[in-house]
């Protein structure tokens, strides 16, 4: 808006200055042509002059009448002419002066020259021839003549300077159009680029730090060295970094709380279940030696062997249970050793631990076309053993079917497991990720509960995720994901063991 | 934003005005034409014209009269330096000249056509008077000086050739005579000094009235037409020859005037006759010489003796 009403201003300016140079132009057009006029006409009346002169001349050496026609018509015909010369020059007063002059030697010339010579030769040729002798005539003439020098000299040298006068207006004129043309354009480049400096920049500044704020960098700031919209922006931007800063920091002392109390409740369970261990251990072997002891003593004594066997279970069960809360302990705490590992391999590892199950319950077990997966290939293999494992144990008839696939999803691979087990309700396909959690007693299924949360702290570590779909009494599958061996990048998206201690 | 346009509005207003001002200051004002001047209120009379010949003497007393005229109240237009006498006269017949002071034998000789004019001053003047009223002007009072025309000579051409009259003029070989152009077809010129002297055919010099002396004193010519009344005639410089046979008449200076002129301003005629009382040969001899050898002008040498006259 400015700069458009600016340039306008600037650009009606250059153009009245062109007008000017023109009009400039034409007016010395003009005043050149009226002094062209002005110089016709003055040598009209000095011509008309010259021919009284010459016909006076030859009039009174000759004799003859009729060379004085030309005289006469000259006579006639001056003041006319010089009335004529007198407008022409009217606007100068230098000139009027100099025509004035002119005029009173003409009317010298005439009356006291012209006309006495023509009276006396009327009278007396050769009276009038001896006149002519004189310098009288010649004199006037040349008075007259050197009066119309000047007032041509004086005419020319106007009209050269007018021309010196007009083509100088006309070329200032000119400069300073084309310096006003200069000056819109320099105006227009200079507020474009005070646009740049004070908007677009400013404005530039704040996206390059709002890019830099969203890549991580939270110590961005942008300077507020403006007191209107912009300054309100940064100040905005800056407040915005300031209250994100502080987010994090925030989050940062939590979780770095959270890591610890969960570290010490890990050590603390690492601990308990490995001192729970030995007693343990210890009353296991009193026991047997108990039993033994009592085999040798004889059959008599048979009937506290119940009780013993009593205890044996109930050791082996606590046994299991801290073995077991060992291992998911461990799970959670070790360290991954990522690979690139064909999954069939895994499975095959997985499937040979399961050997002695799969013998026992005589389970069919399909393992589909499987990809190479990156991952730790003990943690895996513990995976897919526990699936497998649990798929052949949850099952309502005596030969389980159980199949192994994998398919791509969302740039991983989605592994499923598919048995036709017995199923779950909706309600608990959640709980039975969470340790220790059981849908069944342990009269019914063995096992400590502890396998597939284990599952879920390794999948959960390799950046994936695990669930389960499952119809009851007609079966489950359990899938879950893991990156492939081609996307070696997925491992930067997964943050190592100490990182994730509290997941 | 707002204020920033608040400050840039004034710089560019400075801007178009400091590119306007250069221009307001190359125009020209532009020279009004003077407004006529009112014309000067009509005396009660239209201004006595007086002309004057083209010599020393006339010019001076073309400025005796005017200035003598107008210190009376009457107004003049002199038209000095006009030509000869007859171009002058033709001059005042025309109607463009009231009045103009003529030597009374030049009159009738070169104007009247009356070569063989009257003995007496006076019977001269009466004739002249007469031609003039014929015509509707006529002589005022004649002046005391006479200014007769001769012929002079260098004291050592006089005696180189013994000559001491005009009639010794015919003797002298390849005669070279100086004078102004009309000397030539004049009766006192040429003409008479054929018919009078003998002098037959010299040879002819036209010159202007101031290079006549220079003339004759670088021997360019060897006679040269004087007039008496001329102060270099005087120390015995050069020799003016005798006339005996009286070819160029005593000259007495009357102003020949318009009849109806001075019918309409009675009192013109005292006024001029008083100036031409006062002119005595002395008188017009020291003034001649005042312009033509002190080269102080007409004017200032007329504004002096009338001064000292009494007349201004």
């Amino acid at each position: 808006m400015t700069l458009s009403v600016a340039a306008a201003v600037l650009l009606g300016l250059a153009l009245v200055l062109l007008i000017v140079a023109v009009t400039s132009q034409r007016d010395a057009a003009r005043t050149a042509f009226a002094s062209q006029e002005a110089l016709a006409a003055g040598s009209q009346l000095e011509n008309s002059m010259i021919t009284i002169e010459n016909g006076l001349r030859g009039y009174v050496a000759s004799g003859q009448k009729r060379l004085l026609a030309p005289v006469t018509t000259a006579l006639g015909s001056y003041p006319s002419e010089r009335r004529n010369l007198a407008r022409l020059v009217s606007h100068d007063p230098g000139q009027r002066r100099r025509l004035a002059q002119i005029s009173a030697a003409i009317q010298d010339y005439v009356e006291l020259w012209v006309e006495p010579v023509i009276g006396v030769a009327n009278l007396n040729l050769r009276r009038a021839r001896s006149q002519l002798l004189t310098n009288t005539g010649r004199e006037r003439l040349d008075g007259i003549r050197s009066g119309f020098a000047r007032l041509f000299e004086r005419e020319r040298a106007v009209i050269a300077a007018r021309q010196n006068r007009a083509e100088s207006r006309s070329s200032r004129a000119i400069t300073f159009g084309i310096g006003g043309l200069a000056l819109v354009v320099a105006i227009a480049i200079g507020f474009t680029l005070y646009l740049r400096r004070s908007i677009v920049r400013p404005v530039l500044t704040v996206a390059d730090a709002t890019d830099r704020l969203a890549a991580g960098d939270l110590d961005t700031r942008v300077p507020v060295e403006r007191d209107d919209e912009l300054g309100t922006l940064a100040r905005g931007f800056n407040s915005m970094a300031d209250s994100l800063a502080r987010g994090r920091a925030e989050l940062e002392r939590s979780n770095s709380e959270l890591s610890r109390s969960n570290a010490e409740l890990e050590q603390f369970a690492s601990v308990t279940s490995h001192d729970l261990q030995a007693p343990l251990t210890t009353i296991s072997m009193y026991t047997e030696l108990l039993e033994r002891r009592r085999a040798a003593a004889g059959p008599d004594s048979g009937g506290d062997l119940d009780l013993v066997d009593g205890i044996r279970a109930a050791t082996g069960q606590a046994r299991a249970l801290i073995r077991d809360l060992l291992e998911y302990s461990r799970a959670g705490r070790g360290t991954l050793e990522l690979d690139a590992v064909p999954a069939a391999r895994i499975v095959e590892d997985a499937l040979e631990r399961l050997a002695g199950q799969i013998e026992e319950t005589g389970a069919q077990i399909t393992v589909g076309e499987l990809p190479t997966v990156l991952g730790d290939r003990a943690n895996l293999c513990r995976v897919f053993q526990n699936l497998v494992g649990n798929a052949m144990k949850f099952t309502r008839e005596e030969n389980p079917r159980v199949s192994v696939d994998a398919e791509p999803e969302d740039g991983m691979w989605r592994f499923a497991i598919r048995d036709n087990g017995i199923g779950m309700k909706p309600e608990h396909t959640e709980r039975i990720f969470k340790p220790f959690q059981r849908l069944h007693g342990e009269e019914d299924y063995e096992g400590t509960g502890i396998g597939l949360a284990v599952c879920e702290r390794i999948v959960s570590q390799h950046g994936g995720r695990i669930w389960v779909s499952s119809t009851p009494g007609e079966g489950s599958v359990f899938y879950f994901t893991i990156a492939g061996a081609e996307r070696a990048d997925v491992t930067l998206q997964v943050p190592q063991a100490p990182a994730r201690a509290g997941a | 934003m707002a204020r920033s346009r608040r400050r840039l509005w004034p710089a560019l207003l400075a801007i178009a005005v400091a590119a306007a001002v250069p221009i307001g200051c190359g125009g020209d004002a532009n020279d009004k034409p003077r407004a006529a001047s009112p014309t000067a209120t009509q005396p009660a009379h239209p201004p006595i014209r007086i002309g004057t010949k083209n010599f020393t003497e006339e010019f001076v007393l073309g400025e005796l009269y005017a200035q003598a005229l107008r210190a009376k109240g009457f107004d003049v237009k002199l038209r000095s330096n006009i030509g000869s006498s007859e171009i002058t006269h033709q001059a005042l017949l025309n109607g463009v000249l009231d009045m103009y002071p003529e030597y009374v034998g030049t009159l009738l000789s070169e104007v009247a056509d009356m070569p063989n004019r009257p003995a007496s001053t006076a019977a001269s003047y009466a004739l002249a008077k007469r031609f003039e009223e014929r015509h509707g002007f006529t002589l005022l009072a004649p002046t005391p000086f006479s200014d007769d025309e001769a012929l002079a000579v260098t004291p050592k051409f006089a005696a180189e050739h013994d000559v001491r009259s005009l009639a010794d003029l015919k003797r002298v070989p390849r005669l070279t005579i100086g004078a102004p152009s009309e000397f030539q077809a004049r009766f006192e010129g040429l003409v008479g000094l054929d018919e009078f002297y003998g002098v037959h055919k010299p040879r002819f010099f036209p010159l202007d009235f101031d290079k006549r002396y220079p003339a004759l004193n670088s021997g360019k010519v060897d006679v040269a037409a004087v007039f008496t009344t001329e102060r270099q005639l005087t120390g015995h410089r050069y020799v003016v020859l005798a006339d005996p046979r009286g070819l160029f008449a005593v000259q007495h200076v009357a102003p020949i005037i318009s009849k109806k002129v001075l019918a309409a301003q009675p009192r013109l005629r005292a006024a001029i006759d008083a100036v031409s009382a006062k002119l005595t040969t002395q008188a017009m001899r020291r003034m001649n010489g005042a312009v033509d050898l002190d080269r102080r002008t007409p004017r200032e040498v007329a504004t002096q003796f009338l001064t000292s006259q009494g007349l201004l």
